[in-house]
């Protein structure tokens, strides 16, 4: 038994350091980026299990369905993609170890991925040493391409684009005076929402506009305190910003409108999901604003082709805006390797940094002045008939 | 028996041996394999650490994650470069805002305030049994990532601190391995180890030979804390990342179930629990790549890693209950005699 | 503060404590008998869901039946899962108990993510149970109504049970001293699947209420609950079933009205006053509060 254990140990310890030996020699006289020959590959890292799962998987779909259009259009000059995803796992060391496996190993031209700030944060600054560019196609945080380096963009808008315009959204249209603004302590995203939201709305209506923040956890189940609380205010908000991601915005309107609170409610896009509509029932229907990447029940070419092509694909309808995103950051990427004639990963970062008005299924892209948060449009929805409707699109 | 001098030189020889197969290694391997590596000695040095206080104390402490939590924050406030502490964390008050120490004072300090926190913690909670201790250590955890989720001025809660300097390398990791090792080695060889295994066994019995228990008890507490606290700076320092979910309950569970499958009161169950479950899902990881055969594309099945690793998981469990290496120890007898070295001779 | 509000936050706490006490006294149950932390204990409260939700959406059965056949469904489960991993573990420590657990628990999480997606389902009742009903100044709707009425009316048919049958007295016996009750000629195995199945059950109808009250379920929807039940059952003292009923209900009070009126700035802090209580808790109440001392073969 021991000997046989013994055995066991060295076995699995030697499978791992051939292993590890093996995919190196083979790896190792290949440059960045000339991945043999006709392929281009490139790296996709995204949560998939855990927590993220729910954000991480369409998006991932969305990449590799265009990566596939790609394809069967002929590649990109000549040379098919291929994409190598690794799961995150919903773990920084995992999503470590997994941008360093796709760079050292792998030798991917760039990489893309994730929808949280946390994950991007801790996988980017391994592609910024390798001159690698990354792309993160859904994480908002404005300041992120800042703090990591100039090999990091980002394909969605910053936080910031999104809160003001659902602040602006209900200051000139909704006539919001007071708000009150419910956000949860632990997210990075909803954090930042929410400072956002507040500065603006201040800046409109004075610095006493805020009648109350409160707060509550991702994964929280019941809100009744905070609407108990919330129906007690002496004087009544006009607004309310509910700073949430997607697996909490459904149950907090449910919640809400089932006791009886019948206040606007404005958000940003972590009100872009399904459940939004399924749960929030009738109750969704009263007032219920959020600002996002894109309508996807709109006429627009782009968004009708993408739905379908999705639905043709997978079988479903596209889950979220995060599919949409990883849908564009593969063409987006595409697009660079096109006009940079080349699968170097200091070419493409170069040809991105030049993306000018890129027709993307969540609206037109642009890197200007050499940031690399893009300037897009924020579309403003509205739950109506049991779908979202677009009510207006504002470029900030 | 061999004598002491000649294991003593075959240790040496073997800690040499080590450190220049890291050397190769760092030449030979690309950062993805060191980053493995290193992540291995940073695993082994935290569950070395736990076997201590779970194992051989019979403390089983869910709350190891939290030690590293502090140890990790308080190591990154202290490291971080001014510059970039005046723009993330401008709230800091002044006397921490305008200190930036090198990154040995900071682990140290990082591991000292870990060790502290223990002791309050410990003081209190460490006259509980079972798994009424269990629970009270994963309250502190709780506890202690709701303080660095709300301290926003500190910690920038769930935003987190990014841009650590990566400092953590091979010969940063690996050293403090092995001083994690020997230290927890010394401390089982000596009277204080012994006292600690007579409370695992019986607590009454032990406290009628004299044995203080609190005081025991602490003492392995503590400086479980102490190692996870500069294991997690390591971390920390390595990902260059740290959010209050960097440690959350499934750090703890990892950890102890490292712990657990290696053997809970053995050092080389340590290491050998922290090698396998940090290298296996690496490995596995190459079952989530898609199949195309005969046409016919089987897409990747994410999560399939972890299913497979849960199911040899409770096979290994249920196999052998006490860890693969349960609680016999290395030694160098093992190659003359072909028979390990029972520490515990009254496991057989 | 007026007394309406904390009547209101009261009845809130009343409707979360409910769930928490039907899911602790799983744990505690299978914790009497076995000395095993089920940390999958909470993933059974999932999968009883998705079978709830798979049965409601055919839109077929009544409630009650979909409700049964959801027990049902979970109690198999939890027998199955016990036969496989922990039966074979039954004179192996507590600590490897409890690793099984774990391993279990991701298993089951995954498999979750596999089979049915990651993404959250919506879980909603039918319309009636939305209905708000107001009693001086209280609200609460048919949702809060009938999970406080079902656990309550489960927990009486449980203590019934156990006090008054020949399986409940086995099961009180094995609790008591597993060794000794085996001597006496109860077989043991089925005490254990027995005590597996109604834990399981009792999570199942938690998940049910859980997800009717939020709305939504998804595959990791368990684990927080789960840790939690298990908090539960330690403040009240784990082994005990009334133990667990008090804990449940106390932990779903006291989360709520924490929230409730703390001042704003102090509500994140929440979770850590909960933990702070507990730790105190069982500083002065070792065994926890209607939790018997352990004795001690000395």
């Amino acid at each position: 038994m021991k000997k046989l254990l013994v055995l066991l140990f060295s076995l699995v310890l030697g499978i791992a350091l051939t292993g590890c030996g093996g995919s190196q020699e083979k790896e190792q006289p290949k440059q960045a980026g000339e991945s043999g020959g006709d392929v281009i590959k490139i790296g996709a890292i995204y949560n998939v299990t855990g927590a993220q799962a729910s954000l991480d998987g369409p998006s991932l779909n969305g990449f590799k369905l265009a990566a596939k259009e790609i394809n069967a259009a002929g590649g990109v000059n000549g040379k098919k993609i291929e994409v190598v995803s690794i799961d995150g796992k919903t773990d920084q060391t995992s999503s470590t170890n997994a941008a360093s496996k796709l760079v050292d190993v792998e030798k991917v031209s760039a990489i893309a991925g994730f929808s949280d700030s946390n994950y991007a944060l801790a996988a980017g600054p391994i592609a910024q040493t390798a001159g690698v560019p990354f792309i993160t196609s859904g994480a908002t945080l404005p300041s992120m391409p800042e703090q990591v380096g100039d090999f990091f963009f980002m394909a969605a808008f910053g936080d910031d684009a999104q809160a003001y315009a659902a602040a602006d959204y209900a200051v000139d249209a909704l006539q919001a005076k007071k708000a009150y603004v419910l956000k949860d302590t632990a997210m990075d995203f909803t954090m930042n929402l929410a400072a956002f939201f507040e500065e603006r709305f201040k800046s409109k209506n004075g610095d006493s506009a805020i009648l109350l923040e409160d707060t509550f956890k991702t994964g929280d189940q019941d809100f009744s305190a905070q609407i108990t609380r919330l129906k007690a205010l002496k004087e009544k908000p006009d607004v309310l910003f509910i700073s949430s991601g997607p697996s909490d915005c459904g149950p907090i309107v449910k919640q809400l409108r089932d006791a009886g609170v019948n206040i606007p409610v404005v958000s940003g896009d972590g009100f872009d999901t399904p459940l939004l509509i399924e749960l929030g029932g009738k109750g969704a229907e009263v007032d219920t604003y959020f600002a996002t990447h894109t309508c996807l029940n709109s006429d627009g070419e782009k968004v009708k082709k993408f739905v379908d092509d999705y639905k043709a694909e997978y079988n479903k309808e596209p889950e979220n805006a995060f599919a949409a995103l990883g849908y564009d950051t593969m063409h987006l990427i595409a697009d660079a390797i096109k006009r940079a004639d080349s699968a170097d990963p200091k070419a493409i970062r170069e040809a991105l940094l030049q993306t000018n008005n890129f027709a993307a299924v969540t609206g037109s892209i642009t890197y200007a002045d050499g940031k690399r948060v893009p300037k897009k449009s924020v579309s403003i929805l509205k739950v109506q008939d049991g779908k979202f409707s677009l009510i207006k699109e504002v470029t900030p | 028996m061999m004598n002491l001098q000649k294991k003593k030189l075959y240790t040496l020889l073997a800690l040499v041996a080590l450190f220049v197969i890291l050397f190769i290694c760092n030449m030979l391997l690309s950062p993805y394999h060191m980053r493995i590596i290193n992540l291995v000695g940073i695993n082994i040095a935290l569950v070395v650490s736990l076997n201590l206080t779970n194992g051989f104390c019979g403390v089983f402490s869910l709350g190891h994650a939290g030690f590293m939590a502090v140890g990790a924050y308080v190591a990154a406030i202290l490291s971080l470069p001014l510059v970039k502490k005046a723009i993330i964390l401008p709230e800091l008050p002044k006397w921490l805002g305008s200190v930036e120490l090198s990154f040995l004072p900071s682990l140290i300090i990082g591991g000292l305030v870990a060790a502290i926190c223990a002791l309050i913690i410990g003081y209190p909670v460490l006259r509980l049994r079972g798994h009424y201790l269990a629970v009270a250590t994963l309250g502190f955890l709780v506890v202690i990532q709701v303080v660095i989720t709300q301290l926003q001025d500190f910690t920038r809660g769930a935003r987190g601190i990014n841009g650590l300097t990566q400092y953590t390398n091979t010969w940063w990791v690996w050293i403090f391995t092995c001083i994690t090792i020997y230290v927890v080695w010394r401390i089982i060889n000596s009277a204080y180890g012994r006292g600690m295994m007579a409370i695992r066994e019986d607590d009454l019995a032990a406290e009628a030979m004299g044995v203080n228990l609190t005081k025991y008890r602490l003492l392995a507490f503590c400086v479980g804390a102490f190692f996870a606290g500069i294991g997690g700076a390591l971390w920390a320092h390595l990902i260059t990342v740290v959010t209050p979910l960097s440690f959350s309950y499934d750090r703890t569970f990892s950890l102890v179930v490292m712990s657990v499958i290696g053997g809970m009161s053995s050092i080389t169950g340590g290491v050998v629990g922290a090698s396998l479950m940090t290298l296996v899902p690496e490995l596995l990881r190459n079952l989530e790549v898609g199949i195309t055969v005969g046409g016919i594309s089987i897409p990747p099945l994410y999560g399939i890693s972890q299913i497979v690793l849960s199911v040899v998981l409770i096979i290994v469990i249920i196999v052998r209950p006490k860890g693969i290496v349960g609680s016999r120890e290395f030694s160098w007898n093992l190659f003359k005699k072909k028979k390990w070295n029972t520490m515990n001779q009254m496991e057989n | 503060m007026d007394s309406t509000y904390l009547l209101q936050q009261i009845v809130n706490g009343i409707g979360l404590g409910s769930i928490y006490a039907l899911v602790a006294i799983g744990f505690s149950i299978t914790y009497s008998i076995l000395r095993l932390i089920n940390f999958a204990h909470g993933d059974i409260l999932m999968i009883g869901s998705y079978c709830a939700l798979f049965i409601f959406l055919s839109g077929k059965v009544p409630l009650v039946v979909g409700l049964l056949l959801a027990m049902g469904f979970a109690a198999l489960i939890g027998m199955l899962v016990e036969r496989i991993a922990y039966r074979p573990l039954r004179t192996a420590s507590e600590e490897s108990m409890l690793i099984t657990s774990i391993a279990l628990s991701i298993l089951i999480e995954n498999l979750g993510i596999l089979t049915v997606s990651a993404q959250p389902r919506k879980f909603v009742f039918p319309e009636v149970f939305a209905k708000n009903h107001e009693l001086a100044g209280v609200t609460f709707n048919n949702m809060t109504i009938l999970t406080v009425g079902v656990a309550v009316l489960l927990m009486i048919l449980l203590t019934f049970f156990v006090k008054n049958t020949r399986l409940g007295t086995a099961m009180r016996a094995c609790s008591e001293n597993i060794g000794v009750a085996r001597l006496m000629g109860i077989d043991i195995n089925i005490v254990v699947a027995i005590a597996f199945a109604i834990g399981s059950a009792l999570a199942a109808v938690a998940g049910i209420m859980l997800g009717g009250q939020y709305g939504r379920i998804d595959p990791l929807m368990g684990f927080i609950p789960g840790l939690k039940a298990f908090v539960a059952a330690v403040i009240g003292g784990i082994g005990s079933i009334p133990g667990a009923v008090l804990g449940g209900y106390l932990l779903g009070l006291f989360e709520i009205l924490l929230v409730g009126f703390l001042p704003i700035e102090y509500t994140g802090y929440r979770d850590a006053f909960v933990f702070i209580l507990l730790i105190l808790v069982l500083l002065l109440r070792p065994n926890g509060i209607l939790g018997s001392a352990e004795g001690r073969k000395v």
